[in-house]
């Protein structure tokens, strides 16, 4: 997978146009001082876009490309391609290859021709997709051939390398398309470009049959990836699979599931449910005491102890855990970790008091987190009350403290088999480097999918589906599995 | 088959010993010297810090009696901090000896990944330990690690390659939690208890 930095330059300029509007420019500063900052080593492949030659059809931006290049990097320039001439330029500059879009999708004949002087290795295909159509001559109208025909022509000119944008996504920081890459079907590399905005987006391109490289532009600009980090993820993606976990809402001893935190009602014994699961292949069980009034702890601890005592995956804990004694009774009674959520948000510090005392692995920040206007809240009380909290600043805040991982419900979504709530998920994810556990709204394997893929969770957690058996954790697996996705 | 597990303040012993059981071994839970000096069977589990764990075996005379029972024939399975403690030095805050039980050192995790890693992991593994594992994913949670140990019988990766498990003759060490492996850590714990 080439994680693959990406800059337009205008006016000797690194800049970046908001949806390809020219009267939309963020500058960035001149491509060297951009270069050094992002650490881009030398023998790096390097995407440069020539803003002004892909609206007049002149290359301008040469001397720039000449001088990267004598810095080692490889260099593939594009930006308003349209003849033979034009392509050369950029070789003669020193770019190891050019990105031809419009004349690939519209005019083959050129393409045909470029192809023949330079080199099938020397060219990469660009093709913008907007709904699923072509895109062309800056994305201002429909090429004349559809997708496939493009690839197939592409393919057939012997060019191995295709660079295809999602025009919606690009530079909206919202993600990129998974669903069209994942659509494909050719024996091009695919290099993927348009919306990638986190370290998981990039993980996740890598699992996607077909794909060998992203491009990243604003998101290494406003340091939302960092190049090392996303490299070395990318690295042990297939090492470390992703988890599902199952949930047991716990009352009285009993299992329970309430949709949107509110109605409840029986659904089966703890230590069953448990067994059945690892059974199933659950990674780890989470039981969830949503009782857990003072009277009901000491039940609460002896269903924790039965269910460890049947269990040989880890089990996390949570609710109504207030001090450091609730949590360590927690862990004597046999949970490898225990999730802190109401008395956190009070008291920020019992977090870094219970990894202290037992580790940072043994603490799980639980964060209900509800919609509220453009932003997230936090709540409190099972979901019920706001605490006024900014939900994704309290989770990158729990970080600093020291909690192991974040189990991350939304409170809107839970119960409702909707699916998960994604944005929510990428809020949080791209601003912590812990895993993220997804809960709340899982209805088909999809979601699940959507999850990992698109939210960027390292785990996945659902109740009612599991409990009702409307999907077994065997199927989410083997889904994701067939998704390209790990899973154990 | 008789296990003596070493009952260390600093380790999960409750879990040890009921996956020990599960696998078939009849458990003895004991900090007595002369019992692990005599023991067949040994099992070594640790959590928390190496400096911590070190210094209780040592106080309580149990690293003499381990390496006693080595010498007369007892094989020995060290876990995560357990498995730690078998190598020569840990450089957890400064240095401190180990056993010496298998070669190498313990280092911290360097790569640019969250510290600890907490999760399962794959491992690549050959060796008796293994036998009949058929997915080798099992469950890490760990700071420190030996990096590519002389006597390495099972490596992972995270953010760089690290030694999942060793075997120097009847001593062996996982780094992973066997007894939260489900089915791939009962087989394991099941290949040391048959082991002979």
């Amino acid at each position: 997978m080439d994680v693959i930095p990406s800059l337009d330059l205008l006016g000797g300029n690194v800049v970046r146009l908001l949806r390809g509007d020219f009267a939309n420019v963020t500058t960035y500063g001149d491509p060297e001082t951009v270069l050094d900052s992002l650490d881009v080593l030398v023998g790096s492949r390097l995407h440069i876009v020539d803003l002004e030659a892909s609206r007049s059809g002149h290359p301008v931006e040469t001397n720039i490309v000449r001088r990267l290049a004598t810095r080692g990097l490889r260099i593939q320039a594009g930006g308003g391609i349209r003849s033979l001439d034009h392509a050369r330029t950029w070789i003669d500059a020193g770019a190891e290859k050019v990105v031809i879009g419009t004349v690939a999708a519209d005019a083959p004949e050129v393409l045909r021709t470029i192809v023949d002087d330079l080199g099938a290795d020397r060219v990469i295909a660009a093709i913008d997709i907007r709904d699923g159509v072509v895109r062309v001559g800056g994305w201002e109208r429909d090429a004349k051939s559809s997708l496939a025909e493009v690839l197939r022509r592409v393919e057939e000119l012997g060019i191995g390398e295709a660079l295809i944008t999602d025009i919606s996504k690009d530079g909206a920081m919202r993600g990129p398309s998974f669903a069209l890459y994942r659509s494909l079907r050719t024996n091009l590399r695919i290099i993927a470009s348009g919306g990638v905005s986190a370290i998981s987006d990039v993980v996740s391109l890598g699992r996607i049959a077909n794909v060998s490289g992203c491009v990243i532009g604003r998101a290494l600009l406003d340091r939302r990836i960092d190049l090392a980090e996303a490299k070395a993820r990318v690295a042990t993606t297939n090492a470390i699979p992703e988890r599902v976990i199952p949930c047991l809402d716990v009352r009285d001893g009993r299992v329970v599931k309430g949709v949107n935190f509110v109605d409840v009602r029986d659904a089966g014994d703890p230590v069953e449910c448990a067994m059945r699961y690892e059974a199933e292949g659950a990674d780890e069980l989470v039981i969830l005491d949503i009782s857990a009034t003072d009277a009901n702890r000491a039940t609460a601890l002896d269903t924790v102890r039965r269910v460890s005592e049947s269990l040989f995956i880890p089990l996390t804990v949570g609710g109504g855990v207030r001090t450091i004694e609730d949590f360590r009774a927690l862990l004597r009674a046999g949970a490898d970790r225990v999730a802190i959520n109401t008395a956190a948000l009070r008291n920020p510090q019992l977090i870094a008091d219970c990894a202290r005392e037992f580790g940072v692995q043994a603490v799980v920040l639980s964060c209900d987190a509800k919609r509220t206007g453009d932003h997230f809240e936090a709540m409190v009380r099972s979901g019920k009350e706001s605490s006024g909290v900014d939900a994704v600043e309290w989770c990158r805040r729990a970080e600093e403290l020291g909690t192991g991982e974040i189990l991350l419900t939304s409170v809107d979504r839970d119960g409702t088999n909707s699916g998960y709530d994604i944005e929510l998920l990428r809020a949080v994810t791209s601003v912590v480097k812990i895993g993220v556990i997804a809960s709340g709204g899982a209805g088909n394997v999809e979601h699940f999918r959507d999850a990992i893929e698109a939210g960027g969770a390292r785990a996945v957690l659902a109740a009612s589906l599991f409990h009702d058996r409307k999907l077994s954790i065997g199927d989410v697996k083997q889904f994701l599995s067939s998704e390209g996705i790990p899973v154990r | 088959m008789k296990v003596s597990l070493i009952d260390s303040p600093v380790a999960n012993v409750a879990n040890i010993a009921r996956a020990l059981r599960t696998a078939g071994a009849e458990v003895e839970i004991t900090s007595d010297p002369i019992a692990i000096a005599n023991a067949q069977k040994l099992v070594l589990p640790g959590v928390g810090s190496f400096i911590a764990a070190m210094q209780w075996l040592t106080e309580n005379g149990i690293d003499h009696a381990i390496r006693d029972a080595v010498k007369r024939g007892a094989s020995l399975l060290g876990v995560c901090v357990g498995h730690q403690l078998l190598f020569d030095l840990s450089h957890e805050m400064g240095s401190t000896p180990g056993l010496g039980l298998v070669k190498g050192e313990v280092h911290k995790f360097g790569g640019i990944l969250p510290v600890p890693q907490i999760g399962w992991n794959r491992v690549a593994a050959n060796g008796p330990l293994f036998d009949g594992v058929e997915n080798g994913v099992f469950y890490f949670v760990n700071s420190y690690a030996a990096m590519n140990a002389p006597d390495e019988i099972a490596r992972a990766d995270y953010g760089g390659p690290f030694t999942a498990a060793v075997q120097r003759e009847r001593v062996f060490g996982v780094q992973f939690h066997p007894e939260k492996s489900s089915a791939a850590g009962l087989r394991v714990l099941r290949n040391f208890i048959a082991w002979m």
